[in-house]
């Protein structure tokens, strides 16, 4: 089935992760006074780059929470389409205990985003191709927050973009094919558009839920109307969510880590033997070549390689662990039903995600922040279903297919005496005991990413309702 | 050769009994607190009863049914055991008798802590409810097997990491295994396979397996007359449905989710009208008959067909019918166990609950329903209950942990090729 996107009213973020634009900047900003929001929007949209063709040197996004939502004015049943999850946040205590952020990645210690600390109400995501650029852009982004009196939470600094994220591996290869975006290719296995913007059918077919207003909220007709023909003006197409999360990673921890579980009896290092390892616990080397199709040794050739499954080549784990990270951040045909089936691929693709993280660390920014990691960003369409399910059920679940107290070696969370990571092996596994924790949760927030349409709406309504009930 | 003792098969066991409505602010209290204390000491100490997998307690509220008649709130207990029925009720008294008379305490008609024992178990076996289908991940493990062979795995996990094995093959690795527990006394009982349940209860299901169907046969020209206009009425019935979905509100969803993910496992429970009439009444009594033989007889080992997650569940039938209550023990998190009933167990979710108030529209009995994704989600969600008491023997085993152990005891004797031996080692 062939769908048509928009692409003139879908933010641009979800087409491309802009590769060429090698410098980036994310502002988390709270709205302050009543007009701020709406003027700051206003002020943003001729700005916004779309998913149509693209060849500027800067792209700008903006993304909105649900008290943004509220600020800006949307009348509570309007708001109450939207997702649950993204309504009452990333950090309430239940949320909290689902997706891991528990110990030391308790929102409590958040830097940002955490309930108590400044209200998070956007998201300005700012891309150049020089610094220069980007700090000439950065400039007018904060003039203008200033001037409509909206304040800057936190500034996220990124590096350079390179391709490798900061424990030294290339990142971001797996990608979905998105059904209706350029880069669809005929033929090829591609996820239903709707499983990442709103409005269009998803993986089961429908629509995913999503603010529908009755058509007098909109009587300028500045929204689509609902392709569903109920004749609802549609807040939610041609948008999606946006998951932002810092992931700070303990590089150091990581490679002593691999050092001391790989030195021989005297103590001496095994500079393959700790690639192997780290290897293991990725799932690819460090160059990218995916262990399935490069099991003993690098192979930069194949550093890009994306074209393999599981099941029928390595249904054991003995290439790919059955725990390593990419093996549960996206099983492919590894799991039920019927591994190595499509209708395993099927499921798969139930849970997938756009991924448009970048690293920061030292060298980032001025600021006094020294310490490493990535600001992790995905699109999803259903936050339950798919950034919240891969978290919850495939990287932090220490029974993953089949294991009994293995959550993800590189990102998962660990119960306090450290977490377990077994590579399969002939004759016998190899069982890594005490694993530490490798990456902790430093701020995060769920967004929405409207349409173009949807922006124009949200700037022009009235201001917050003065009273009434609030839920979340 | 077999163990000498047979091992058990598994019953469910319901307790329900009215509470009335002075009783349920200090109820909801009290399940607060047994939430946070958990139910394996004292005073229930279901650690120290043999054979439960699984214990709950939960607050059915008050409410009314369709025709507007009040039905008053209840606690329900339920339990997940290895029989004998009669040894666990006796031990519900004798053991968990503190926490049985605080709970039930809040029930008019309990006899209350100064009553004899014999009172106390006749309650409680009075107030039972029974089960139109109870569904066991693997019919007779017993708990104790459960126990003993992730002990199993244990140690051989241990004795493995204390080695280095390269260059052995798998088969020698293997025989390494198997001398050293034959060296240990404590796992004497691993080198023989697990016994089947007792004799009588195979026999009784062998019967049940065979009569069931013949009798169907029996009645087939009668069942195969009355089957198209049922089928005609069903459908009719279905389009004069006028179902609306609701989304669960924030504060009722916080309630349930504050006790879920806590481990592997969690407890799930909904609860919800039947349509009237009596066309869905019969419709569904027959998929309920339908389901309990399936459980009994076909899906009996590893999967309720295809969903691997559920270590038990059961249908009861509430108020004469009127309602229904579902409720399983399952591994994951309820967003993936919804996934898989959409995309593995559809049909028998339509079957099962398309007969329930506020389930998506059916069609033909089976189509429709579950396929409506986020319909199907919230409708299961807002029928949902929280169960604040909740405990498991083995929490931190997933249904396939313990289907693994399982097949590495079974592995231990017997001779295997070379590459039935490396198969047989990559379970651990």
């Amino acid at each position: 089935m062939a769908v048509t996107l928009d692409l003139d009213d879908i933010q641009g973020i979800i087409a491309r992760g802009y590769s060429g634009l090698t410098h980036a900047r994310f502002t988390v900003f709270g709205m302050g006074g009543p007009a701020a929001g709406s003027a700051l929007l206003t002020w943003l949209l001729p700005r916004i780059t779309t998913a149509d063709k693209f060849s500027s040197d800067t792209a700008t996004h903006v993304a909105l929470t649900a008290t943004g939502l509220r600020r800006l004015g949307l009348p509570e049943r309007a708001a109450a389409g939207f997702s649950l999850e993204f309504l009452g946040g990333m950090a309430t205590p239940n949320r909290s205990r689902f997706l891991g952020d528990t110990g030391k990645s308790d929102p409590d210690c958040w830097g940002w985003g955490a309930p108590g600390g400044p209200e998070v109400d956007g998201l300005v995501l700012l891309y150049a191709r020089s610094a220069d650029l980007l700090n000439e852009r950065h400039a007018e982004l904060m003039r203008r927050l200033d001037e409509v009196g909206a304040r800057d939470v936190t500034v996220l600094n990124t590096l350079e973009r390179l391709d490798r994220e900061p424990f030294g591996f290339r990142d971001g290869i797996s990608q979905p094919v998105v059904e209706g975006l350029p880069k669809a290719v005929r033929g090829q296995r591609s996820v239903a558009a709707g499983e990442f913007v709103l409005g269009y059918p998803n993986g089961y077919g429908q629509r995913t839920d999503r603010p529908l207003l009755p058509r007098s909220d909109d009587p300028g007709r500045l929204l689509p109307r609902d392709p569903g023909g109920s004749g609802a003006a549609d807040l939610g197409r041609n948008g999606t969510y946006l998951v932002l999360r810092q992931l700070e990673q303990d590089v150091e921890g990581f490679w002593r880590y691999i050092g001391e579980a790989t030195q021989g009896p005297d103590g001496s290092g095994d500079p393959a033997a700790r690639a192997a390892l780290a290897a293991k616990l990725v799932g690819r080397w460090q160059s990218g070549a995916p262990l399935v199709k490069a099991p003993e040794r690098d192979d930069p050739s194949l550093a890009t390689d994306n074209d393999f499954g599981y099941h029928h080549t390595d249904p054991l784990g003995l290439a790919c662990p059955l725990g390593a990270h990419i093996r549960r951040a996206n099983p492919r045909d590894s799991l039920d039903p019927q591994p190595g089936t499509s209708a395993s691929l099927d499921v798969n693709g139930l849970h997938r995600l756009i991924r448009r993280g970048r690293s920061y660390g030292p060298g980032a920014g001025d600021g006094p922040r020294q310490a490493t990691g990535i600001y992790f960003i995905c699109l999803a369409a259903n936050l339950s279903r798919q950034f919240e399910f891969v978290q919850h059920t495939w990287l932090n679940n220490p029974t993953f297919n089949g294991l009994y107290d293995d959550t993800d070696p590189v990102t998962g969370s660990r119960h306090d005496g450290g977490g377990t990571f077994t590579a399969p092996a002939r004759p016998v596994r190899r069982r890594y005991r005490d694993l530490p924790q490798f990456v902790l949760i430093r701020g995060g927030a769920y967004f929405f990413l409207p349409g173009i349409s949807a922006l124009r709406y949200l700037a022009q309504l009235p201001g917050p309702v003065p009273s009434g009930p609030r839920t979340g | 050769m077999w163990g000498t003792f047979p091992m058990p098969y598994q019953v469910g066991v319901t307790i329900r009994a009215e509470v009335g409505a002075d009783q349920v602010p200090p109820l909801r209290k009290w399940l607060a607190d047994v939430a946070r204390q958990g139910l394996a000491e004292p005073p229930f100490d279901f650690a120290h009863l043999r054979g439960v997998h699984f214990a709950r307690f939960y607050l059915l509220e008050e409410t009314a049914d369709l025709e507007g008649k009040p039905i008053p709130a209840s606690l329900v207990f339920m339990s997940d055991v290895d029989a004998p029925l009669r040894r666990h009720l006796a031990e519900l008294v004798d053991v968990a008798g503190d926490g049985i008379d605080q709970a039930f305490g809040h029930c008019a008609s309990y006899p209350g802590p100064g009553a004899r024992r014999r009172a106390r178990i006749g309650w409680l076996r009075r107030h039972q409810l029974r089960a139109s289908a109870f569904y066991v991940n693997t019919l007779g493990r017993g708990l104790d097997q459960i126990r003993q062979e992730a002990r199993l795995r244990e140690v051989l996990e241990n004795h493995l990491d204390q080695r280095d094995w390269a260059g052995r093959s798998a088969a020698e690795v293997r025989r390494d295994l198997q001398a050293y527990v034959a060296g240990r006394a404590d796992l004497s009982w691993a080198r023989e396979p697990p016994a089947p349940p007792p004799l009588p209860f195979r026999i009784r299901e062998a019967v049940h397996k065979v009569a069931v169907p013949l009798a169907l046969l029996l009645l087939s020209p009668a069942l195969l007359a009355i089957l198209p206009f049922w089928i005609v009425a069903l459908r009719i019935a279905e389009l004069q449905d006028r179902t609306e979905i609701k989304r669960p509100a924030q504060p009722q969803l916080d309630e349930i989710e504050a006790y879920e993910d806590f481990g592997p496992q969690n407890p799930y429970a909904v609860v919800g009208f039947l349509k009237p009439g009596r066309l869905r009444l019969l419709t569904t009594r027959a998929v309920q008959m339908a389901t309990s033989y399936g459980t009994r007889h076909l899906f009996t080992h590893d999967s309720l067909a295809g969903v691997k997650t559920i270590h038990f569940a059961r249908w009861v039938p509430l108020d004469g019918w009127r309602r229904m209550t579902f409720t399983s023990n399952y591994d994951g998190a309820v967003e993936a166990y919804n996934d898989d009933f959409i995309t593995e167990i559809w049909w028998g979710l339509n079957a099962v609950f398309g007969g329930a108030v506020g389930y998506p529209p059916t069609r033909w009995l089976i189509w429709g329903g579950a396929k409506l994704e986020q319909p199907f989600k919230y409708t299961l969600r807002d029928h949902q209950v929280p169960v604040p008491a909740w405990y498991t023997a083995y929490p931190a085993l997933t249904a396939d942990n313990i289907e693994n152990n399982a097949r590495i005891r079974a592995g231990l004797g017997g001779d295997m090729s070379a590459s039935q031996a490396e198969q047989w080692l990559s379970l651990l």
